[in-house]
C-alpha cells in the first residue's frame, strides 16, 4: 500500500506538500536542518528523503560555511569527506531527487549519494554516521521500533537523531480546524491536483494512528537515546523529535 | 545567599571529604534555558531506560509513561547514571574545545575541533542549546570553582581587610582569563546576547557573592544588594579595561582595580559625610530662617 502510494504521488510530492502546508514545509524543513548543525566532512544519513529537500538543506549549509573564512587549513580537505546519503525505499522518488539535483547543478558533486534501502534494514555499517535525519518518513513504516534501532546503530558516538513528522495538536478550538482541514480539505486537494483521493486519505489517517508527541519520544529513549526533546512547530501540527546517541 | 544555600546543600549530601565542590546546576541551567523557547512549547527530557526488550509490553499499555517506569524494576541509581553519561561527555568536549578558542574564537568551530579531539563526533555540538554561550558559561563556571577552591584554602584571606581580600580576589579571578584575553571581546559579547543575558547575569551574582562572602560580608538586609551592586560595577569595569590594556602582566589593570576598590570603600565614607553635611547646613539654615521670619513677624 504505502510503496503504490508513493509511486503514486512521487512526481506531484513536492507540489501536493506546498498545497497542504501552504509552504510552510520549507521552513519545516529549514529548522530541522539549523537543529542538526551540519559540520563539514560531516557522514550523514537521510532516510525516506527520497526528493531530496533535507539533503540539499544539508549540503547548502556545509558549503556556506566553507565559505566563512576558517583559519584552519585543514577544513579545506575536509570538505571534500563530507557524505549525504539519501536512502529511499521508492525507486521513484530517488529518481525525482536525481533529477532535481541535476537541476541545482549538483549532479556532479560526489558528496550527494542516492541509496534504495529499507530503513528497517539500513545497509550501512554499526558507527558510521554523524547524523541521521527522517523528514515525513517515519509515520509509513510498518515497525517504528526497528527504525530507530537501527537509527542507533549506524550512529557514531556523539552523532544525532532527528525526526521531522506531523503529530498531535491538543490546542481545543485549533484541534477542530486542523481535523476539518485534514479530512474535508487534503483529499479533495488531493483529487484536484494529483487526481488521487485514496493516497492522500491514507495520509491523513496515518498521520492520526501515528503516536503522539511523548509516547514517540519514549520510544526513542527505549532504544538507546539519551538527551530526547521534541519541539512543537505550529502547536504540534509537526514536531520535531531529537536523540543523542553516547 | 547563594553561599548558605550551596553549604545547605552539601551539608546534608557530602558525609566527608574536604573538597567543596559547586553543584554545576545542570539542572537548573536547562531549565532556565528551555523556559526561554518562545516560538514553540517547552522542549520534554526523556529519563533513558536501559534497552529490554522484554518492555515493549509497557509500551502498548495506556498509562503514562511516567507510571510505566515507576512500575519497573529498575533501581533509582542505574536510572540516573545513564543520563548523568551524556552530560559528563558534554562536560569533556567543552573542557577540550577551551584550548581551541584561542585560535578559534568562542564559536562553533572551536567546540568541533574540540569534539574531534575527544573522539565523539561532532554532531554533538548541535545537541548544546546554544552552542557558544554553552562554552562560555562552561568556562565561567569553571573559574568560579577555581576561585572557590583559591578561598578554601587560602588561610591568609582571613586576616586581610575586607578591601584588600576584595583586590586579591578579583585580580586572582581575571588572571584566569589573561590566556583569552584576545578573543575574550567575544566571550562578553556572546553573553550579553539576549537568549544568554539571563544565565550570565547569575554566574556574575554568583561570583560577586563568593567574593564577598570570603571577605567576611554578613549583611543581610539592603546593604547586601548595595555591597553586591558595587563589586560588580568594580568587577566590570576592571575586566573591560583589562582588554585594552598591553602593560607588562596587566600591571596597569591591577592598579585601576586598586583605585576602584578604595574608591569605593571611600565611597561609604563620602556618604556619611555628605549626610553630615546636609544635617549640619539645614540646622544652620533652619536657625538663621526662624530668626529671619521672627523678625518679619514682629514687625
Amino acid at each position: 500500500m504505502v510503496g503504490k502510494v508513493f509511486s503514486n504521488v512521487a512526481s506531484n510530492y513536492d507540489l501536493m506538500n506546498d498545497f497542504m502546508s501552504g509552504g510552510l514545509h520549507r521552513l519545516w524543513k529549514d529548522r530541522l536542518v539549523s537543529k542538526l548543525s551540519p559540520f563539514p566532512g560531516m557522514k550523514h544519513l537521510d532516510v525516506a528523503g527520497g526528493t531530496g529537500d533535507v539533503a540539499f538543506r544539508i549540503l547548502e549549509s556545509v558549503n556556506s560555511i566553507k565559505r566563512r573564512a576558517l583559519q584552519d587549513p585543514l577544513n579545506d580537505d575536509l570538505q571534500e569527506e563530507t557524505r549525504i546519503y539519501v536512502c529511499d525505499i521508492n525507486p521513484n522518488m530517488l529518481d525525482v531527487g536525481k533529477n532535481r539535483a541535476l537541476e541545482k547543478g549538483l549532479g556532479e558533486d560526489k558528496s550527494l549519494v542516492w541509496v534504495q534501502g529499507d530503513a528497517e534494514a539500513l545497509s550501512f555499517e554499526d558507527n558510521s554516521m554523524d547524523g541521521y535525519t527522517i523528514a515525513f518518513g517515519i509515520r509509513n513504516v510498518t515497525h517504528i521500533e526497528k527504525v530507530l534501532s537501527e537509527a542507533y546503530r549506524v550512529l557514531k558516538r556523539g552523532g544525532r537523531f532527528l525526526c521531522l513528522e506531523l503529530s498531535h495538536v491538543d490546542i481545543p478550538v485549533f484541534k477542530e480546524l486542523y481535523d476539518f482541514y485534514s479530512f474535508s480539505v487534503i483529499p479533495r486537494l488531493g483529487e484536484i491536483v494529483a487526481g488521487d483521493r485514496e493516497s492522500y486519505q491514507y495520509l491523513v489517517e496515518s498521520i492520526r494512528r501515528f503516536p503522539p508527541q511523548e509516547k514517540f519520544a519514549s520510544m526513542i529513549a527505549d532504544a538507546g537515546f539519551q538527551k530526547v526533546e521534541y519541539e512543537n512547530l505550529v502547536g504540534g501540527v509537526v514536531a520535531i523529535h531529537s536523540g543523542l546517541k553516547i | 545567599m547563594y553561599r548558605t544555600v550551596v553549604n545547605r546543600i552539601l551539608l546534608t549530601k557530602n558525609t566527608g571529604g574536604g573538597r567543596r565542590c559547586l553543584l554545576r546546576f545542570p539542572d537548573l541551567r536547562t531549565a532556565v534555558s528551555s523556559s526561554r523557547f518562545s516560538t514553540t512549547t517547552e522542549p520534554q527530557t526523556f529519563p533513558n531506560r536501559p534497552l529490554n526488550p522484554a518492555d515493549s509490553s509497557t509500551s502498548s499499555s495506556s498509562t503514562s509513561f511516567q507510571t510505566s517506569s515507576a512500575a519497573g524494576d529498575i533501581p533509582r541509581q542505574e536510572r540516573k547514571n545513564p543520563r548523568a553519561e551524556y552530560q559528563g561527555e558534554q562536560a569533556r568536549v567543552l573542557q577540550a574545545s577551551l584550548r581551541h578558542v584561542l585560535r578559534l574564537g568562542w564559536s562553533e568551530e572551536a567546540m568541533i575541533a574540540g569534539a574531534k579531539e575527544v573522539g565523539i563526533s561532532p554532531s554533538i555540538v548541535g545537541s548544546f542549546p546554544r552552542k557558544e554561550a554553552a562554552l562560555v558559561e562552561f568556562f565561567m563556571d569553571d573559574c568560579l570553582q577555581r576561585l572557590i577552591d583559591r578561598i578554601d584554602s587560602g588561610e591568609e584571606l582571613q586576616d586581610l581587610i575586607p578591601s584588600q581580600c576584595i583586590y586579591k580576589l578579583v585580580r586572582f579571578r581575571l588572571e584566569m582569563q589573561a590566556p583569552y584575553i584576545s578573543k575574550w571581546p567575544q566571550a562578553l559579547s556572546i553573553q550579553a546576547h539576549p537568549l544568554n543575558v539571563s544565565t550570565s547575569f547569575k554566574q556574575r551574582a554568583m561570583l560577586v557573592d563568593e567574593i564577598w562572602h570570603a571577605a567576611g560580608d554578613e549583611a543581610s538586609d539592603l546593604d547586601w544588594y548595595v555591597k553586591r551592586t558595587v563589586l560588580g560595577g568594580i568587577y566590570s569595569t576592571t575586566e573591560i579595561y583589562m582588554l585594552t590594556d598591553s602593560s607588562p602582566e596587566f600591571r596597569d589593570t591591577w592598579l585601576f582595580l586598586d583605585n576602584r576598590v578604595k574608591d569605593a570603600f571611600d565611597l561609604k565614607k563620602t556618604i556619611q559625610e555628605a549626610t553630615y553635611l546636609a544635617e549640619a547646613v539645614g540646622a544652620g539654615m533652619g536657625s538663621s530662617l526662624q530668626g529671619f521670619v521672627g523678625k518679619v513677624i514682629q514687625r
